[in-house]
Parts: structure tokens; C-alpha cells; sequence
């Protein structure tokens, strides 16, 4: 079984030698990323900076990426999954054969010194993106790049971090999990936390036309979300919370316009290693915060008679 | 007798029943069933505020209507029958451990999720998850049938354990992934990375399959269980070709890459 | 103002033992001579305790919501917490959500617990998962002895500077003390080593060794007047033989005080796999002679878990040997942490002789102020099975009972068959409240005296099944306020939290920015926590030597 070995920033940039950037365009979407944590950073451990790690980037196109890595492997479109699984192999000396290979866009020569870098590093780290993870096969090109990092440790050091998107989404992820136990996907319906991805994230509910109601805070998916999401979001009451007008909030019955996070309201992010850094507000807002409308809505909610019924509860534990 | 249910009102969100089951309505009388609790979305509602409920409590029940949004129907039951005219919702034979399910229509994800036994027959097409674990648990279905006459969806089997899923149409991506026993049928083959990470476990399909690269190619054999399992089959109305003149099975072994001992066996006709 | 009356009352910090007497509490939450007024509970022929203090467990931070990603197998078919008008939604099991932890600690009569490991990095996710712990108050532990900065000024022999550093984390944490895990090992483990010897200097140190790690922690921990001493998780958890690495750690203590956590991890002998057995013999022994060191059992129960700890090399092996799901955590410059799924049971040898070698430790130390009820949850088993531990140490012949079902080969191997000493309920009374808050130095606490926190448990005594009375307290009062009664959360009240503030020199901050930068990734005064950050907070100023 698989697992998420993983470490804070901090520790790449003191520590990796080897770091793998698999479907990310890091130059361009996290500019600062190899120059604060990654290839560009001189640490104890390697007083060099850059020219004591090796970059290796992997994608299906030559992004402006390509220019910063020592070397740049192009997997054939929707291969993703299967050259991590032939990794998987070639690490545990497996036979794999060169059409095999050849079939993702790589050769047998790449993929032996690609392992060879693998096993011999002393630190190594993936970085994967949205070219990975949100491509055919998703969470599975996740968990397969995971748990390749995590089978390396055999070897030597090796761990894998997502690079999230824009906004606090680690946050709502690490909070959901400290008062849910699970990190998205969750349903209250019965009035206790139940988890199940597919059935209750949010693309998948308004897919369906699930929810007969939405209420959406710091996210834009009428610009992000498939057109059958976007139909039932117009459809339906939807409630956007929002500094800025967006697509969500054009469509939406009621947009409450709250203020900036991190310009002008207080509280803490959370970074894509799930470090938590405070928020301090450089400029008063005449709008807001999200956490004061949320909490004077559910001021009124509790004038309200509550929702569940007394008695005795029906949950549904598994195996029952 | 069955007792009958027919959905008079469409639920514009999805109506969790898994009171739907043989086990929880046998012994009850029409008035009881009626006054069961069903979630819709948040609301606790009875029963009768969605179905009318004809007869008293049997072993054996039938659905009528477009059931779509209904979920969990038959959870863990254990004995009786459940037929299913029109389309079915998710987790329809989740954690089934007896009986006999028939869906005259299509049915969603999820159906005979980590079942233990019994049969579930869809007539139409089903959704993804077939037989599968749910997120986390290290085992899918432990035994039991499914048979599907159409489609399916992603991850069909999913982790499954033992038991025998068998695809009338198509499979989508990740057929048998992280497979650990059982066996598959495939009559019109899959989609892509089908056998993903299986650790143990068959697939058979009848049409050509697009293999992961970490399946090793052996060679051409047609194994001594498959007649066997083909008479197992007829049961079913299933036929597996199996004799020597008919053509022959190309066996794949993998996935190298946990590594598995599972194989794949590709039919390839005379 | 809340009288108890009729109550056989057990509060070990004042030497009573059963004594039928009231206890009176006033507005304000505290425990005074007498009342006038206000409600009387009849507790003729209960038991009145102290409410439970746990030493050392692990319910809010990174390492824990790791592991409750990475379990929702278990909470699909753990406890639900329904919402109420009252309380929040949660779910309990291997690792339980924030406030389902709360009620389920106060559901057995716990109301102060301490969080043993908290990187500094992350340690204001902690503070804002323990401010969703409802009920009981909290302290959490700096983990430290694993700290490059740390490390670097031991190494060059400044102690004055390693003390004013640590007092700096301490504060920029806003905990209650240090915490010291496999010292030396975790910062190994980041080249994928481990620190096994104290005397071998450390991967990536000249002349540091993991024994001066313990004897510097632990004069620093005296110098800074910590009212909890230094909290050592030793090197070579789990390992067969590992008993003369924890002698040979204590021997380094020798002159301090300290508190040795989960020490039944700490207490094998034998070779290998198959021929580790029990030492605790050997241990206990140390412990009767050494009156000043403390300690918790870190018990384990048969059963699933999942093991997180800061020791990431143990966690590693673990995930080879049980080939299940695995997370790891590094934290830069300060720690890291692994987290393993795990179950234990009574057919294996090994948990066979783990599970015999945490009651052995809580059986063959005498002295109930040195040894505390623990599981290091939830490494060993959740701390809601606590009832459980109490059962097998008040009674040999369920102990008995329990020794059959291990495996024929257990013989010769631990000690438990041949003890027969049972807890009373006074010493049970030390072990899970009195000691504890004691060791702690939590001076309000685990106390029934006059003038201390009105944190109150009432057990209806089922003589039939003791681990019962323990489960089921009829009343739990805290701080004065009645949250269980009838089996029934009836308040769910904010805790506050313990908070040290311990004297350094002026110019530490000057001394740390330049090293913090090169090490971390944020900015040097975004790392401390802000103290308007903890809302509620008893905060101790420290004073200088």
C-alpha cells in the first residue's frame, strides 16, 4: 500500500539534491519557487546552490520550465501514470521491455539514468502539478507519483508534495480534517461527517444537480468548473462571497462583497506544505471579513428551529 | 408476495434509503414500512411521503419508478430478493451478504461495493466503483456475482478480494485496479490501464485490451480452470469460448510494478 | 456553587483515602472550605476523584491530521458524533476529530491533557486545533532535541547560548515546555540514518553525541525553571534490546529532573524479533531508586491503531514490517514525524511481550506518583480505552484471564504471570490525576483541595466491571460547571490553555534571525506565535536564575 512521504519546504531547500518537477510549469506558475525553496537556494548542506542539484523536469510540453532543468523528459500525453508505473518497476529490477518504454515518449538509456539519479541521490524530492493530477487517470497519477516517492525510501531519502493551486485550498483541506477527519468530499446530511469523493465534492454534486442550494467562499467555479456545474449554479439559489466581482458572482443570486484576505481581513494560510502562516491585513476594508458574514448568518440560523429531529440517531457505520 | 414500491414524487435531491432492504422491511406491516425514516438531502422524511408501499413486509421487494437519486438501496441485506424496474442510484448491494438483486435499467457507481456475497444482475449499464473498496479500505468485494449486460464505469473492482464481476459492455479506465483475487469477465474489453497494480486476481477479455506497460507477455496457453469456469459460467447465460479450435488465450502476468501475480487473459479467436 | 455530598472521596495530593466528605465550589470555578446555597449532588455511595490529567498524548497538529487523512477506513465505522444544539458534529476512533476528542476525553473523566510533540514550525496550527478541543484545558510540549540551531551551539559547547534558544522556541511556540524525541536521531534520519548509541556522535556532527543532548536538554530544562522537566522520548524506540540504551539514558540524567515518555517502548531485551522479551524488571528498578525521575507507561492495548510519532526511522521500519499505508512528515531544522496504521495482537509475540511490558512497568513501580496511566495515544491504543488499563491493574484475576491468549512461547519471556499486586482506587487516583498534574506541575490540577480548579469526576462503583465505572462517569464537572451527567454531554465549554513564559537573554532575538534565515522558509517574525492568537490562556512568566 501507499502513503504521502513528505517534508516542509524548508527541508528541500536545505537538503534535495534531486528534485523532479512532474506536470508543473513551476517559471510561470510559482515563480518564486526555485528561487526560495528549490534548485537556486545555497544551503550547509550544499553550499553550492545550484550547481550541487540536479533538476529534472517532466511534462508533455517544453514549457519555459524546460530552460531551468538539467534535463527535460517529454512523456507522451495520458502516459503519466503508466511511466510512473514503470518506474515503480525498473526500481525493483523488474523487466520491462524497450517498446514498453518506448510507448510513453522515453527510452530505455533516459529511464535507467533517470532510476540511477533516483536511488543514488541523497535528498530527493517531486513536485507534482495540475498536468498530473488533473489529467485522465487523476488521483491515481497522484497516488502512483506518492507512492513511487514512498517505495524510493528503500534506497534513500525521497518524498512528494502536490504543488496547490492559488487561494488557501491546504487550508480548507487541513482544517476539514482536524473537525471532520476528512480533507474534501464531505456530506453533513446526517448531521455527522461522511466522506466520499465522487458522491460529495463539489464539481460531482453540481454535476449530478445534487444540491438545491450553494454557498461559495473564496473560489470561482463558475470560471473553472465543466458547463453542466456551471447550469445547475445559475439554476439553483447560489450564495458567493466574494471581495471581487467573478464569474461566480455574476451568476449568483446574492454576492456579499466581503473583504481581501491577506490585503485587509486577518487569519492564516496555510502553504502547499501545509505550513500555517498568519495573515496580517496591511489596509482596513470597508467591506467584511468572510468570517464575520459567515458568523452573523449563523447568528440568524440559530434563531431558526434546528434542523435535526430528537431521538435516537441513524448513522450508517460501515459493515453494518 | 413482494411488497411493491413505487416512487410517487421525484426527490430533487438525492433520498438516502437504505430502509430499502429485505432485512430492515420483512417482518414490518404496510403501515410500518410507510413510517420508515428516508433522508432527503437533510430532511428526515417517512417513506410514504416518496413511495407508495403495496402489501405488508416480505423477503422479497420491488422497486418501480426512476430511482436515480435513490441511494443505498439493499445496504447489507442479507436474504430475499430486491427487483429493480428503472434506473437505480449509488450504492445500490453495498456490503450485500446474501439475496439476489436484478436492476431492469441502469444502475450508478458503487453498486456492491465491499459485498460479501449474494448476486447482483444489471440489466442496463452501471456507473464506476463495481465491487470496489471504499476510499481506504484495503479490501473490495470479499465474494458474491455481479453481472452487468451493459457498460461500466471507472476502478470496476476495485481492490476486490475474491468473487466474480462479469461486463457485458464495455469497462472504462483502471478495470481490476490494485486487484487482490476474484475474477473479471471483460466481454467487450476496457478502456485503458486496466489491471493497474493488481497483486493477484484473472481478467479475462474476450476483445483486445490496450495493456499497462508493467504486464509481462507469456506465452499463448489456454488454462485447464477456464473450462471449468466457463461451465461455471453458463449459470449465467455467460458463454466463455474455451475450446482449442475456437482460438486460444494470450496470458499477461503483473503488475511487475507492486510486483503482483495477477494475469490478464487475452482472447484471441482462431 | 456546586455541593458533592456523601461521596467516598480519593484525592491523593491531600492523602485522602475514600474518606466520605463534601466537596463545595464557588462561582469563580474553584474548590473552597464551604458554600452557602446553590446545588447539592448526592453522590452517597460514589466515588469522587480528581478529573484525569493526561501526561502525554498526541490530539491536535500536523502529525495527528496526517493520520486522520490517512484512516478514513476507520472513521466510516468508528463512533459518529451526531450535532446537537449544543455540540459539534465528529467522529471518534483511531484518531478522533478536534471536538469529538474533547467529548470524548471528558466523557471519562479527563479535563487536562498534554500535547507531548509540537514542532514550533507548525505550532500555530496546533494552538487553533486545540481552541477546537472543547472542554478540557491543554498544554503542549516544544519538540527540541532535534533542532539544527540547537544542535549547532551544543556542538560548539555554548550552553548559555543552546539555553537562550531553546527559552526563544519555547515562547515563539507559546507551549509549556520540551519535549525531546530520539535525540539527535530525527536529524539523522533526514540523510535516511539513525542515532542508536548515546555515545556515537550524530550524523552530520563532529563531536555531538545523543547522551549530551540529554544531559544538556535537561540542565536547561532545570536552569529555565520549566514547571514540567525535560520529556524524553528516548533513542531506539521498539528496538529488542533496547533497555541498556534507556539505563544508559537515565544514567545521563542522573542529577536532573526528567520524565521518561511511554517508557514499555523503551524496556525490551532479546537479540531480534524473536528473542526480544521483556526488561522491565531491570527498569523499574532504576525507577524505585530514582525518586525524581517520572514516568508514563505508553500501555498498549490489543487491537487497531495508528502509530505517529516524531521518530521517523522507527516509522519507516514499521511501514516494512507491516507493508500498509505509510506517511512521512520532515519538518526543516526541527523534526519530523511518521505515521503507520497498526494492529496489535495477542498472537504476535512481539505486541504479545508489549502488551505485558507496559503493566509490568505500571505493576512493578511502587510508587503511583512515578508512573502514569498512558497509552501514548494513539500509538499504543486510543486514550478512550484508558478503562481498560485501569481493569487489568485492579484486578490480577482478569489479568489472568487476558494472559491466555497469548502464545504458548510467551513463556520466560515477561513478567506478568508471576505479579500479583492490584491498584486500589487511591492508587489509581495517583496514577491517572494526581501524579500526572503533579509532574506536570500543574499545581490546580489533579488536586481536590482548596483553592484548585474544580475539575471533579463521579463514578457510580460497578464491582462487576470496573473498566465500566471508569467508562461511564455519572458526573464530570469542570472547572465548577457540570459537562457529563447521566452519560450526557450537557456543556461543552472552552478549556484554556498553559502557557510558559521563561526568562532569556535580551539579545536572543538578534542572535536567532540571522540562523533562522538560513535555514527557514518564512519570515523570521511571522514564526512566533502571536499570544492574542490563544484565547484563552493562563500564562506563567518564568523568572531568571
Amino acid at each position: 500500500m501507499g502513503g504521502k512521504v513528505t517534508c516542509t519546504l524548508g527541508e528541500v531547500k536545505q537538503r534535495a539534491d534531486f528534485i523532479v518537477y512532474w506536470g508543473g510549469n513551476p517559471a510561470e506558475c510559482h515563480p518564486r519557487h526555485f528561487t526560495k525553496y528549490t534548485i537556486m537556494q545555497k544551503s550547509r548542506f550544499l553550499p553550492r546552490g545550484r550547481k550541487d542539484r540536479t533538476m529534472v523536469l517532466v511534462d508533455i510540453r517544453e514549457t519555459k520550465s524546460a530552460k531551468a532543468a538539467d534535463t527535460f523528459l517529454q512523456v507522451k500525453p495520458g502516459k503519466d501514470f503508466e511511466l510512473i508505473t514503470i518506474l515503480r518497476a525498473m526500481i525493483k529490477d523488474q523487466r520491462v521491455t524497450d517498446a514498453q518504454i518506448e510507448d510513453t515518449g522515453m527510452t530505455r538509456e533516459v529511464l535507467d539514468k533517470l532510476v540511477d539519479q533516483m536511488k543514488n541521490c541523497k535528498f530527493g524530492c517531486m513536485f507534482f502539478g495540475m498536468g498530473l493530477s488533473m489529467t485522465r487517470g487523476k488521483h491515481m497519477n497522484s497516488a502512483a507519483l506518492l507512492t513511487l516517492a514512498a517505495e524510493l525510501n528503500a534506497f534513500t531519502k525521497f518524498v512528494a508534495m502536490p504543488m496547490r493551486g492559488h487561494g488557501n485550498v491546504t487550508g480548507a483541506d487541513v482544517i476539514m480534517r482536524w473537525q471532520t477527519g476528512y480533507p474534501f468530499g464531505i456530506t453533513f446530511n446526517r448531521g455527522y461527517p461522511r466522506y466520499n469523493p465522487g458522491e460529495f465534492s463539489t464539481v460531482d454534486v453540481l454535476v449530478r444537480g445534487d444540491c438545491d442550494a450553494a454557498f461559495i467562499i473564496g473560489a470561482d467555479p463558475g470560471a473553472t468548473m465543466p458547463q453542466p456545474a456551471i447550469d445547475h449554479l445559475k439554476r439553483i439559489p447560489t450564495i458567493c462571497l466574494d471581495p471581487h466581482i467573478t464569474h461566480t458572482s455574476k451568476l449568483a443570486r446574492v454576492h456579499i462583497t466581503t473583504a481581501p484576505q491577506g490585503i485587509a481581513a486577518p487569519g492564516t494560510a496555510y502553504r502547499m506544505d501545509e505550513l500555517p502562516l498568519p495573515l496580517k491585513p496591511a489596509l482596513k476594508s470597508p467591506y467584511p471579513t468572510d468570517e464575520e458574514v459567515v458568523r452573523r448568518i449563523n447568528e440568524e440560523l440559530q434563531k431558526k428551529p434546528f434542523w435535526m429531529p430528537e431521538g435516537a440517531p441513524l448513522t450508517m457505520t460501515a459493515h453494518g | 408476495m413482494s411488497t411493491v414500491f413505487r416512487l410517487k414524487e421525484q426527490p430533487n435531491v438525492p433520498l438516502e434509503a437504505e430502509v430499502l432492504c429485505p432485512d430492515t422491511i420483512a417482518d414490518l406491516s404496510n403501515a410500518e414500512i410507510r413510517q420508515l425514516t428516508v433522508f432527503h438531502g437533510k430532511r428526515q422524511v417517512p417513506l410514504e411521503d416518496f413511495f407508495d408501499v403495496e402489501g405488508d413486509g416480505s423477503v422479497d421487494m420491488e422497486l418501480h419508478g426512476d430511482l436515480k437519486k435513490v441511494r443505498w438501496v439493499a445496504r447489507a441485506m442479507t436474504k430475499g430478493s430486491v427487483t429493480v424496474h428503472g434506473d437505480i442510484g449509488m450504492h445500490l448491494g453495498a456490503y450485500m451478504k446474501n439475496g439476489r438483486i436484478d436492476v431492469h435499467g441502469d444502475a450508478s457507481d458503487w453498486i456492491g461495493a465491499e459485498m460479501k456475497n449474494g448476486l447482483i444482475h444489471v440489466h442496463g449499464n452501471a456507473g464506476g466503483q463495481v465491487g470496489a473498496a471504499y476510499r481506504g479500505d484495503m479490501q473490495g468485494m470479499k465474494n458474491g456475482t455481479i453481472i452487468i449486460d451493459g457498460s461500466a464505469g471507472l476502478e470496476v473492482g476495485m481492490r476486490m478480494r475474491r468473487g466474480t464481476i462479469i461486463l457485458g459492455g464495455p469497462a472504462r479506465d483502471f478495470c481490476g485496479l490494485e486487484m487482490k483475487g476474484g475474477t473479471i469477465v471483460l466481454r467487450e474489453g476496457a478502456e485503458i490501464r486496466t489491471g493497474a497494480w493488481m497483486r493477484r486476481g484473472t481478467i479475462i477479455s474476450l476483445k483486445p485490451l490496450q495493456m499497462m506497460p508493467t504486464f509481462a507477455d507469456s506465452n499463448e496457453f489456454n488454462p485447464t480452470f477456464l473450462n471449468v469456469y466457463a461451465k461455471h459460467l453458463q449459470q449465467y447465460n455467460i458463454d466463455l469460448p474455451f475450446a482449442a479450435d475456437a482460438g486460444s488465450y494470450q496470458r499477461f502476468a503483473g503488475d511487475l510494478s507492486v510486483p503482483g501475480k495477477g494475469e490478464i487473459l487475452v482472447w484471441n479467436p482462431a | 456553587m456546586i455541593r458533592i455530598t456523601g461521596g467516598k472521596v480519593y484525592d491523593p495530593a491531600n492523602g485522602i483515602d475514600g474518606e466520605v466528605k463534601d466537596i463545595c465550589i464557588d462561582d469563580n470555578g474553584r474548590i473552597v472550605e464551604s458554600i452557602d446555597g446553590g446545588r447539592t449532588i448526592d453522590a452517597t455511595g460514589m466515588i469522587v476523584f480528581p478529573g484525569g490529567v493526561d501526561v502525554h498524548t498526541h490530539v491536535a497538529g500536523g502529525a495527528i491530521n496526517f493520520a486522520r487523512a490517512m484512516t478514513p477506513e476507520d472513521h466510516r465505522r468508528t463512533q459518529a458524533f451526531i450535532r446537537t444544539k449544543t455540540r459539534r458534529s465528529g467522529l471518534g476512533g483511531m484518531a478522533p476529530t478536534t471536538f469529538a476528542t474533547g467529548y470524548l476525553y471528558a466523557g471519562m473523566g479527563f479535563t487536562t491533557v498534554n500535547e507531548a510533540a509540537v514542532p514550533v514550525l507548525s505550532a500555530r496550527h496546533t494552538h487553533e486545533e486545540l481552541a477546537d478541543i472543547p472542554i478540557v484545558d491543554k498544554a503542549s510540549l516544544t519538540l527540541m532535541a532535534n533542532n539544527e540551531i540547537m544542535l549547532d551551539q551544543m556542538q560548539a559547547g555554548e550552553y548559555e547560548r543552546a539555553k537562550n534558544v531553546v527559552a526563544w522556541y519555547i515562547w515563539a511556540a507559546k507551549s509549556y515546555g520540551v519535549k525531546a524525541v530520539n535525540p539527535g536521531g530525527v536529524a539523522a534520519w533526514k540523510w535516511g540514518e539513525d542515532a542508536k548509541q548515546l555515545t556515537s556522535p550524530i550524523e552530520g556532527y563532529s563531536n555531538l553525541t545523543p547522551g549530551k543532548i540529554v544531559t544538556q536538554l535537561a540542565q536547561i530544562c532545570d536552569d529555565l525553571k520549566l514547571p514540567h522537566p525535560m520529556h524524553l522520548h528516548c533513542n531506539n524506540l521498539g528496538a529488542p534490546g533496547n533497555v541498556s540504551t534507556t539505563i544508559d539514558t537515565l544514567k545521563h540524567l542522573e542529577g536532573h529532573r526528567a520524565h521518561i515518555a511511554h517508557s514499555q517502548y523503551h524496556a525490551y531485551g532479546g537479540d531480534d524479533w524473536d528473542s526480544i522479551c521483556s526488561q522491565t524488571g531491570q527498569l523499574a528498578e532504576y525507577f524505585n531508586t530514582h525518586p525524581h525521575i517520572t514516568t508514563d507507561a505508553g500501555a498498549v492495548l490489543f487491537g487497531d491503531t495508528v502509530t505517529i510519532t516524531a521518530d521517523g526511522p522507527w516509522q519507516h521500519l514499521l511501514y516494512k514490517l507491516t507493508g500498509r499505508k505509510w506517511g512521512n512528515l520532515d519538518v526543516e531544522n526541527e523534526t519530523g514525524c511518521g505515521i503507520v496504521p497498526y494492529t496489535y495482537r495477542p498472537s504476535n509475540l512481539v505486541n504479545a511481550v508489549q502488551w505485558a511490558s507496559g503493566l509490568e512497568l505500571l505493576l512493578l513501580i511502587k510508587n503511583p506518583w512515578q508512573v502514569f496511566l498512558s497509552t501514548d495515544h494513539p500509538n499504543g491504543g486510543c486514550f478512550w480505552r484508558y478503562p481498560e488499563i485501569i481493569k487489568l491493574l485492579m484486578c490480577a484475576d482478569f489479568r489472568k484471564e487476558c494472559l491466555e491468549q497469548l502464545p504458548d512461547k510467551i513463556k520466560g519471556k515477561i513478567l506478568l504471570p508471576e505479579i500479583d499486586r492490584e491498584y486500589t482506587l487511591y492508587e489509581i487516583a495517583t496514577s491517572m490525576s494526581a501524579g500526572p498534574a503533579k509532574a506536570l506541575g500543574l499545581t490546580k490540577k489533579g488536586s481536590l483541595g482548596v483553592g484548585c480548579d474544580a475539575d471533579v469526576v463521579i463514578y457510580e462503583e460497578d464491582p462487576t466491571d470496573i473498566a465500566r465505572t471508569f467508562a461511564h462517569p455519572r458526573y464530570v464537572l469542570k472547572a465548577g460547571e457540570v459537562v457529563i451527567e447521566e452519560g450526557d454531554i450537557r456543556e461543552a465549554p472552552d478549556g484554556q490553555e498553559f502557557l510558559v513564559k521563561p526568562h532569556m537573554a535580551a539579545d536572543t532575538d538578534e542572535f536567532m534571525q540571522p540562523r533562522f534565515e538560513d535555514c527557514y522558509t518564512m519570515q523570521f517574525e511571522n514564526y512566533p506565535v502571536e499570544l492574542e492568537r490563544i484565547e484563552r490562556k493562563d500564562l506563567q512568566e518564568l523568572p531568571a536564575e
